[in-house]
């Protein structure tokens, strides 16, 4: 009952291998309510931190922008207001991630994925490109939420327009960098995403940012983490500052990327 | 060229060895039965094959090419304990994310013919999670069919389905491998069904390969024993044992083992004061062979 046939074997180039794998991740992700969940959370945050029980503004805000982002980079916080902006995305894009990844260890579809032709540096770069891609929409239902609930607490809208645009394009493109870091650590902890989110979520709050800055004060040598460099992303941001934020995200994209390959190399799948 | 080669293979966990220097090799072709105890290390061997786990030395080549390599690897379906399918998922949507995942060009088309194959075109719109075993397990093998592998490896396709879908599930693996015309390897614990498909065995204990065989070898080299009934069951047993070695008493049969002539064992036993009621010749198959041959080793 032996069945010889020719097989040929075509070598499948790194685009070929890349573009299957973000066929799966964004049919996946179009195809569930997740991301839909998470973009009306985006929307919802501007409306929960900037209003309180009645409509009335909570006195955090002066302006409708700073619901996006800081007057200034201040990496120590010091009220609420200064902490409640676009940076928050970056937390809930954690927990988004983290429940994607865990999905694919815990469903068992990622054997599925390492037993063709899908290498582990593309699961890192598909999975890095579809969270910074949520995160940068979350960014943009988040800018939505905002100028509705700061329209309707009635805030002023004045504003140097360059800045906000830099402010919101360098948040977006942090997107990125906050993606492979998540990558990174749900590779890490796999179907365990309770931990992965908890981990997510300590890093995309800043903490270990905000207790640095609380110890060598307010300088810009924190750009160089992800959390400075989201904060850099103010309303007093320029051309310089959306540099800044690509170089950061870009960097810690790379290493979080090889990091996580040579992570996913060196371990069982599952 | 082999389908599957392999040289001193080995896997540990904790400092046990699941896989230790294992040594196999998979012809073109073949339907390739693995047959192994509980923790034998098929799975494992099968995983380290699929890339799921990292070995601890030794090298795997699949079609002459390093295991690694991405043109092989796009020809490699497998179905590894469980389908790999998201629960919330329907069967369809699960085979769409698969056939992207291959960049297959005419993916409906391709997910309609492994569905066909599968006896699942009905249940495409049902979600995975309301699938039963049997459809779960099918939809497994549609998941690996996709693409065309040239190898397909199955690990214990069969086991825990019911009657019905043993039925459908040995029809489907049939299909498989006399149409597809792809190597297949597959292990099960169910020997009868695999002796009917496989072309070649290989025997696991504790994580050695302790035989390669193929079916003709197998059949060639397999006993044939006579098996009887007697009014005086052990008085026959006792008269064999004089001028046999492989005598056993099995299953209310007298199994002579080591006889060349059946006609002249009757006359044996009838000369001795045993007449035979019933006498027949059998061949030893692969449940028996299996049963033996870790007999054989733990005697040893």
């Amino acid at each position: 009952m032996e069945n010889i046939r020719q097989v040929t074997f075509a070598q499948p180039s790194f685009f070929k291998r890349i573009k299957g794998m973000l066929g799966v991740d964004f049919y996946r992700l179009f195809h569930t309510p997740l991301l839909y969940i998470f973009l009306v959370i985006a929307a919802l945050i501007p409306a929960l931190v900037s209003m309180g029980g009645e409509g009335e503004a909570t006195g955090m805000f002066t302006n409708v922008w700073q619901i996006i982002a800081a007057n200034n980079p201040l990496y120590v916080i010091s009220d609420m207001g200064e902490y409640a902006n676009m940076n928050m995305v970056f937390i809930f894009g954690g927990i988004m991630v983290s429940i994607f990844i865990g999905h694919d260890y815990k469903s068992g579809y990622v054997k599925q994925l390492f037993t063709t032709h899908a290498k582990k540096q593309d699961y890192m770069i598909s999975k890095t490109l579809l969270g910074a891609f949520s995160m940068a929409c979350m960014c943009v239902t988040y800018l939505i939420g905002g100028v509705l609930s700061g329209a309707f607490t009635g805030l002023p809208f004045a504003v140097n327009a360059g800045s906000l645009l830099c402010a919101i394009v360098g948040k977006m493109i942090m997107s990125l960098g906050w993606a492979s870091l998540y990558t990174f650590i749900n590779i890490i902890f796999r179907s365990k995403f309770g931990i992965s989110i908890a981990l997510c979520f300590v890093l995309g709050t800043g903490i270990p940012v905000v207790g640095a800055a609380a110890l060598i004060g307010n300088t810009p040598a924190l750009n160089i983490f992800l959390y400075g460099s989201s904060v850099y992303a103010c309303l007093s941001a320029n051309f310089v500052s959306v540099i800044v934020c690509l170089a950061c995200s870009g960097v810690w994209a790379v290493i979080y990327n090889v990091l996580g390959t040579l992570t996913l190399n060196k371990r069982d799948v599952y | 060229m082999n389908a599957v080669e392999i040289r001193n293979l080995s896997k540990s966990f904790r400092g046990m060895y699941a896989v230790d220097n294992l040594s196999m090799t998979v012809p073109v072709g073949a339907i390739y039965g693995f047959i192994g105890e509980n923790g034998s290390g098929k799975s494992t061997t099968e995983k380290l094959i699929c890339g799921h786990l990292v070995p601890d030395k030794g090298e795997i080549k699949l079609f002459g090419k390093d295991f690694t390599d991405a043109g092989v690897r796009a020809r490699v379906g497998a179905l590894i304990e469980s389908a790999g399918c998201f629960p919330n998922s329907s069967v369809w949507a699960n085979l769409m994310m698969q056939a992207l995942n291959l960049g297959l060009p005419n993916r409906a088309e391709e997910i309609n013919r492994v569905l066909k194959i599968v006896r699942m075109e009905d249940n495409a719109a049902l979600k995975f999670k309301s699938c039963s075993l049997g459809m779960k397990q099918r939809i497994g093998i549609a998941m690996a069919l996709l693409g065309d592998p040239a190898l397909l490896i199955l690990d214990e396709p069969i086991n825990g389905l019911d009657t019905d879908g043993m039925r459908i599930m040995r029809e489907i693996l049939v299909d498989i491998t006399q149409n597809l015309g792809c190597t297949v390897l597959i292990s099960s614990h169910i020997l009868g069904e695999l002796e009917k498909i496989a072309t070649h065995y290989g025997i696991l204990r504790q994580g050695k390969m302790i035989r390669e065989i193929s079916a003709r070898e197998m059949d060639a080299r397999a006993k044939v024993f006579v098996s009887l009934r007697t009014k005086d069951m052990q008085g026959a047993v006792k008269v064999l044992q004089k001028k046999f070695a492989g005598v056993r008493f099995e299953d209310e049969y007298i199994r002579v083992y080591d006889a060349d002539d059946t006609e002249g064992l009757v006359r044996y036993l009838l000369a001795n004061g045993h007449v035979v009621s019933e006498v027949k010749e059998n061949k030893i198959g692969l449940a028996e062979y299996y049963i033996e041959l870790m007999s054989e080793k733990e005697e040893a």
